[in-house]
């Protein structure tokens, strides 16, 4: 049961943020999109793929109830296939940690 | 005579020249044999210099390694490394000097074949007079030098006496050759025995004896066969090679660097170079043909080339890095002249063990607090006699006055049957070190002890000076000192005895204070000889049960009130600073050289940990269990790795400080791979987060290990930040790229998180000190741990 999304609704994201050395921007992302998507009052799980591999692993039910998946990445994630059948937003690493809010401004219009 | 008997080679043992010929490796096996009327006594003080003086006398060679190539930062500075005319050798002598070239003409033996029918007569005293001569001028030169001048001075002073040299001279002489073809012929024979020398260090010593034949040979013409260059202004001399005599004779004034074809880093005159702060680069192909006199050269004694007309930005880029340099070494000085201060606040005095007063003055230039324990044996030992009171008094006073107001522990001379001094007849013993030693033979020899006690009571009206006894096991035995040494001395015993450490609360009431000898203590403990590898294991200082031992002798003086130190090798081995700082010490005494790390050690440690660590270690069933507890992994974070007052001025700059930083508190050995490392990174988008914060990093096995650098800047400066606005807070993280430690990753990961945090920013960017700054981020550390 996919919901919708309309301005200013609560809206379920799942996440992966990825960078080349895996020490800082990884989590420096992570920690954006949590605190931002509370900000706003949306529900999000972040995957961090750094140094220390896979953290905290979306499943395969958290990806099916997610309305938008976002990845915040400078290298390619493991196990894209994930997404095949949800919404992708793709941004590089730098955006999110500069202005958050313009990522979820993406999520917006729902089209 | 002595035979070198794997190679066949045989010498004159009284010939330097014969001896060094002999080409001696180090394992070599050599049969020595000693004829004559002292026969006997030649035998025992040679057997005494081999099985105790020789093995102390190796110097290792300091090697500069690095070869060959540009500073990859010379990216950072926009040079292109195709317009950098750059030639490359090996590094000798470190640093940087710019100058125009003056290339010189090289150095040989001139050979003067016309004669052949000198009368001996007439030649025998001629060639007398100049190696007279020679030597005298040496001898002269010997007066004014500094130390490492003074040691090629005595080599070429061992050479210009040499028996063997005189005695070929001599020799050719009587075939009816001129004093003059007979040194160039003598000295060029020698010369070429020692070149076929399989050992390079061997090889290079033909050039000693090459420069001294030149001496001697100058002597007979009566003028200077080797003209030195008058260097007028800023100079890079370039030559094939280059003797040390010739060397000293260049106007240092003028002289900014030295380029060499030949050589190597174990030369005399690499060494000269390096005491006296010339850069050199040898084995540089073709140098005198690279250049022409009078162009502009570069040296980089450090990196092992020279740039032929330098560009401006070469030249920027050495200003901005000698600029670093002086700020590097004026923040290494002043730290170490600090206090050593745990991270709660209690100092502890860090003290230096020296033999001579020369030492003296090294020491306090590493920061030495004061020094623990003066070594006086030095004085006594091979000599015929005991020294007297005024040169005891030289000796001690130069040490006061070096120390300019810190107090000076002198010990009163420790002698046994392990060092025997002639004059004083000592018994051989089975057993010398639980024989006649130290203070035991005093009484019996009570006039040299009152010598050096009034020599001792002079030197203190220079400043402070603590008297400390050796080898003391009973009360009597500092009574006995005590009513002969001069009022208003502080006097002290080592605790060296086991028993001494027990008659502490008798031996109170008659002393000022107390230091550990743990290296003998420590033996004397366990009844095992350290220098026995059969028992040697038994023997350890972190042992538990000598670490209780410790804990109740320091409890012991605490007690009774009165300070104590410690001045065994224990101290000098970083891992056991925790446990000393435990046990409450009030100074640890150590080699000159390990001062700087020991108190960096101390900066570093709290007491509270540190008592906690001891008790566990207390509690262990063994050294090998305690030795685990005491060496993990190096910590992430270090207050030395803190720089809150840098001054660096672009990001390139603020780079290269930090990966000094990480140098200088022994994280890396290879600056500027890190800074490479740090810089590549840099070069996908910047580190740069925005609110004046910039987090560096790298994964590379340039850092020993896992570090977090911090370094806040006093001007803001341009990172190309996500925000556009400069940074003032910049935090290096560095991980090993082949070891991953989880921990250390977690740590950095929940960094990275709280950075998004503008309270925690704010905390960061306001920290008063560095210890504050390691105190934040280690209650981070719990975080991301837990």
């Amino acid at each position: 049961m996919v919901g919708h999304a309309g301005k200013g609704s609560k809206v379920k994201i799942v996440a992966v943020t990825a960078c080349a050395t895996g020490i800082a921007h990884t989590y420096m992302a992570a920690e954006q999109l949590e605190k931002t998507a509370k900000a706003l009052g949306h529900q999000i799980k972040v995957e961090t793929q750094g140094a220390m591999g896979v953290e905290n692993e979306l499943s395969e039910k958290d990806i099916r109830e997610a309305q938008v998946v976002i990845l915040a990445i400078d290298i390619e994630v493991e196990k894209r296939e994930r997404f095949h059948s949800t919404r992708i937003i793709q941004v590089p690493i730098q955006e999110v940690i500069r202005n958050p809010k313009s990522v979820f401004e993406k999520i917006q219009p729902w089209p | 005579m002595l035979t070198n008997v794997r190679v066949a080679a045989r010498a004159d043992l009284k010939s330097v020249l014969s001896l060094i010929a002999a080409g001696i490796s180090f394992g070599d096996c050599c049969a020595v044999r000693i004829d004559g009327v002292d026969e006997d006594a030649a035998g025992s003080t040679l057997r005494r210099f081999i099985e105790q003086e020789l093995p102390k006398l190796d110097k290792p060679v300091a090697l500069a390694p690095r070869t060959g190539a540009l500073p990859t930062s010379f990216d950072v500075a926009g040079v292109e490394a195709s317009a950098i005319r750059a030639h490359f050798g090996t590094p000798v002598s470190s640093g940087v000097g710019q100058g125009t070239a003056v290339i010189m003409s090289m150095i040989a033996i001139p050979r003067d074949g016309a004669d052949g029918a000198a009368d001996p007569v007439e030649e025998r005293p001629r060639a007398e007079l100049a190696l007279r001569a020679v030597r005298a001028a040496i001898e002269k030169s010997l007066s004014g030098a500094t130390a490492a001048e003074a040691a090629i001075l005595s080599a070429h002073l061992a050479i210009a006496s040499d028996i063997s040299l005189a005695t070929e001279i001599a020799a050719r002489i009587e075939q009816g050759r001129s004093a003059f073809s007979a040194i160039a012929e003598a000295g060029e024979s020698f010369a070429a025995v020692l070149r076929k020398s399989e050992n390079e260090y061997i090889r290079e010593r033909a050039a000693d004896v090459e420069e001294i034949c030149l001496l001697l040979l100058e002597q007979i013409q009566g003028t200077k066969l080797t003209p030195a260059p008058e260097l007028a202004e800023a100079s890079v001399v370039i030559a094939e090679s280059l003797a040390p005599q010739q060397f000293l004779a260049l106007n240092r004034i003028f002289l900014k660097g030295v380029v060499l074809e030949t050589g190597s880093t174990t030369s005399h005159l690499s060494i000269l170079a390096r005491s006296l702060g010339v850069p050199m680069v040898a084995g540089v192909k073709d140098a005198r043909t690279m250049t022409s006199p009078g162009k502009e050269i570069l040296v980089d004694g450090t990196r092992g080339f020279a740039i032929l007309e330098p560009a401006p930005e070469v030249r920027a880029f050495y200003e901005r890095e000698q600029k670093s340099v002086t700020r590097r070494e004026a923040s290494l000085a002043a730290r170490a002249k600090m206090p050593a201060m745990t991270r709660d606040g209690r100092v502890l005095e860090v003290a230096a063990n020296i033999t001579s007063a020369a030492e003296a003055v090294a020491a306090f230039e590493k920061g030495a607090d004061g020094i623990g324990l003066y070594r006086t044996e030095m004085l006594f030992l091979e000599r015929e006699s005991a020294p007297s009171e005024d040169e005891q008094f030289a000796a001690y006073s130069a040490a006061v006055c070096g120390a300019g107001g810190k107090p000076v522990i002198i010990r009163t001379i420790d002698i046994g049957g392990d060092k025997p001094l002639s004059y004083l007849r000592l018994p051989a013993e089975a057993n010398p070190f639980l024989g006649l030693r130290g203070s035991r033979i005093y009484a019996a020899h009570s006039e040299l002890l009152e010598t050096q006690l009034r020599a001792i009571a002079r030197a203190s009206a220079l400043g402070p000076v603590w008297v400390m006894v050796p080898m003391v096991s009973s009360v009597e035995e500092v009574r006995w000192i005590k009513a002969r040494l001069a009022g208003g001395i502080r006097l002290g015993v080592m605790i060296e005895v086991p028993a001494a450490a027990f008659m502490i609360d008798r031996l109170a009431a008659e002393v000022d204070f107390f230091s550990i000898g743990t290296n003998d203590l420590c033996q004397y403990f366990f009844a095992a000889d350290r220098g026995n590898p059969n028992v040697a294991r038994l023997a350890s200082v972190r042992h538990p049960a000598f670490l209780a031992f410790l804990k109740e002798t320091v409890a012991r003086c605490r007690a009774h009130d009165k300070w104590i130190g410690t001045c065994g090798e224990m101290a000098a081995d970083l891992r056991n600073i925790p446990l000393l700082l435990a046990l409450g010490l009030d100074e640890l005494s150590v080699t000159v050289h390990a001062v700087p790390a020991v108190k960096s050690r101390i900066r570093g440690l709290s007491v509270s940990e540190c008592e906690a660590l001891l008790d566990h270690a207390l509690a262990c069933e063994s050294a090998s269990d305690v030795d685990a507890l005491l060496s993990p992994e190096t910590p992430l974070l270090d207050a030395e790795l803190v720089i809150l007052d840098s001054a660096c001025e672009n990001k390139a700059d603020a780079i290269r400080a930090m990966a000094e930083v990480f140098y200088a508190a022994g994280r890396t050995e290879d600056p500027e791979l890190l800074e490479h490392a740090v810089t590549a990174r840099e070069a996908i988008y910047s580190t740069g987060l925005g609110h004046g914060f910039a987090v560096p990093h790298c994964s590379s096995d340039a850092v020993k290990a896992d570090s977090v650098g911090v370094m806040r800047l006093e001007r803001p400066i341009d990172w190309g930040s996500l925000d556009g606005k400069p940074v003032q807070m910049i935090l290096l993280l560095a991980t090993r790229s082949s070891q991953k430690n989880g921990t250390h990753l977690r740590f950095f990961s929940s960094l990275a998180r709280k950075l998004m945090d503008e309270e925690f920013r704010n905390q960061l960017m306001t920290v008063q000190d560095a210890s504050a700054v390691v105190a934040r981020l280690s209650r981070e550390l719990e975080i991301g741990s837990g």
